[in-house]
């Protein structure tokens, strides 16, 4: 159908403007700030003077973030394993024709539609309480008590705690999405295998697997988007082993309890762009990677 | 591999028996979800010595948390924050997204493609990067201390996905529909929302759900726009009260507060699971 250039316009510019006030100048200025010395994130364009890439270097040396970004490493690559591994497992049992199946699959999910702030505290107010605490309950009525007695919360075990809680929160959604993908794939291919002979690791590895590679690439992309958002359970389970670069920019834009003397907004900006980059060059390298067929992004 | 539930098949004791690994697989994680949740709700009905002693409900159903929370902790207040930041910006997302989701997927013109990539880069941009300008402008601008300013916000995150996730729908849709309506005389706008708009309201209704609890569930941009007492929706509501309860040890309010937090979500689950679980399998970008 036609359209005249006025109803184009009264279409887009809504979205176009948003998307220019509150994406497009953003990034800009962000990544200006990035090479600028700025005191706050109010201070005018004009006090600003040029760093280069002094705030790069001044990040990148020092240890905080440093820190943060080997928790954020650490959550990426091994929460990442459970949580698609985990998704992957509970994707291949629940499209087997199980009773109840549906049920289960939401069931599984649920933890989802909870705020992150209510999960970290269901985890660490009581399933990792060691007085009442879900975990103690569970080992001490199995009768392990060693595992009955473990700090979960003490310093040193902080960062266990809080990814277990992360990865139950997030298998739900990495599971839905390869559901559908498994789901795509006609039954024709696996009538075929088992004509053939084939067994179910088999048919596992040499069609399922084949076929759902396109979702297991947009699966990767959406994980690392969303470790690099790892917010607020890190602020929940509050301590120097859980931090991660967004607490750290958040720290170091608006001051903390640990350094209320380091706001500094032309670092913070650097630290954003290098989350920004990292994000933008996994999707990259996904997508030219790994085909997608048969999940539409 | 896959079935497609079509028939009830009838009950094979061989056949279920192979599949109960994965029986006990999933059965064990429902089981711990339910029990960590349902726990949790009674706890929240129960005092700080009861759950101290591990007698939840010893005293039947407390509701001192509850009424502790409403009134001495804000939790109302916060309720209605998160309402108000919530339910204005999902309309307003439908009404700015339908129509650009509309005309990026149907109507070709010479910025279409430039458009398109931009969309798909904004879903990828991190908060983080955004925040800085809009709290430095929000600064200037001196509407910090509104509400339209979150409003404003979330409306405008959410430009990218809700357009992306509209535009998969508006290209399924047959074009005969549109040249119908123009050899009648109907204008591009009003054949839009009269004719187009319905056709995709199954895909408004779940792209809406996942809005509604993604900005419920907001927790950064909230923290920076949104963090004086009066301002707060429930999740920073929860962070505050929580680290001031830890304090007084008062475990029985705390988790009255995480309650509040997730019990509307979770019943708006309970309602449409079947709509958000298609949802996210049909293609659903972010959480």
């Amino acid at each position: 159908m036609k359209q005249t250039k006025t109803s184009i316009f009264v279409f887009m510019a809504p979205a176009m403007i948003l998307f220019l006030l509150v994406f497009a100048y953003p990034v800009v200025r962000t990544t200006l700030m990035s090479l600028f010395n700025v005191q706050s994130v109010n201070s005018a364009v004009s006090t600003w003077s040029f760093a280069g890439l002094g705030n790069y270097t001044k990040l990148f040396s020092t240890r905080l973030f440093l820190i943060s970004l080997g928790n954020i490493g650490k959550i990426w690559l091994f929460c990442g394993i459970a949580t698609l591994g985990l998704g992957l497992i509970l994707a291949i049992i629940l499209t087997q024709g199980l009773r109840g199946q549906k049920f289960f699959r939401a069931a599984i999910y649920l933890p989802n539609v909870i705020a992150a702030v209510a999960v970290g505290y269901m985890w660490l107010l009581y399933v990792f309480n060691n007085r009442f605490g879900l975990m103690k309950s569970l080992f001490s009525g199995l009768g392990i008590t060693s595992m009955a007695n473990y700090q979960w919360l003490s310093a040193e075990h902080m960062f266990l705690s809080m990814c277990i809680a992360y990865v139950f929160s997030n298998t739900g959604y990495f599971m839905l999405m390869y559901i559908a993908g498994i789901e795509k794939i006609s039954l024709d291919y696996y009538e075929a295998a088992t004509i053939e002979g084939a067994n179910v690791f088999q048919k596992f590895t040499h069609i399922t697997l084949p076929l759902i590679s396109g979702v297991l690439g947009t699966s990767l992309v959406l994980w690392t988007t969303k470790t690099m958002g790892f917010f607020a359970l890190s602020q929940v389970f509050s301590n120097v082993s859980t931090i991660t670069p967004m607490v750290y920019t958040y720290q170091t834009l608006f001051g903390s309890e640990i350094s209320a003397d380091s706001v500094n907004a032309g670092i913070a900006a650097s630290s954003a762009v290098v989350m920004t980059i990292v994000v933008m060059v996994v999707s990259m390298i996904s997508k030219h990677t790994v085909k997608d067929e048969g999940y539409e992004l | 591999m896959t079935t497609k539930e079509k028939y009830r098949e009838p009950f094979k004791l061989r056949k279920e028996l192979t599949r109960l690994p994965g029986y006990l697989v999933v059965t064990i994680w429902v089981t711990f979800t339910f029990f960590m949740i349902g726990w949790i709700i009674l706890a929240s009905f129960s005092t700080t010595k009861e759950i101290f002693t591990g007698k939840l409900l010893a005293s039947g159903i407390n509701l001192d948390n509850f009424v502790k929370a409403f009134t001495k902790n804000k939790a109302l207040l916060n309720l209605g924050n998160s309402v108000i930041y919530t339910v204005p910006s999902c309309i307003l997302i439908i009404l700015v997204c339908a129509p650009a989701a509309y005309c990026l997927s149907r109507v070709r013109f010479r910025m279409n493609q430039i458009f398109e990539k931009l969309i798909i880069i904004g879903l990828a941009i991190p908060n983080i990067m955004i925040v800085m300008p809009l709290f430095s402008v929000v600064n200037v601008l001196n509407i910090s201390g509104s509400r339209g300013t979150l409003i404003f916000l979330y409306t405008a995150c959410s430009v990218p996905y809700t357009t992306f996730f509209l535009m998969t729908f508006f290209r399924g849709i047959s074009t005969t529909y549109e040249e119908a309506a123009a050899i009648d005389g109907c204008g591009p706008i009003r054949c839009f929302w009269e004719i187009m708009f319905p056709l995709v309201q199954p895909a408004v209704v779940t792209v809406t759900i996942f809005n509604f609890i993604g900005k419920w569930n907001e927790y950064f941009m909230a923290l920076i726009f949104a963090n004086r007492s009066e301002l707060r929706p429930i999740g920073v509501g929860l962070y505050q009260t929580v680290t001031s309860m830890m304090n007084s040890g008062d475990w029985a309010g705390m988790f009255a507060s995480v309650v509040i937090v997730f019990v509307p979500t979770v019943i708006i689950y309970i309602f449409l699971s079947d709509k958000i679980v298609s949802g996210v399998t049909a293609g659903g970008v972010k959480g």
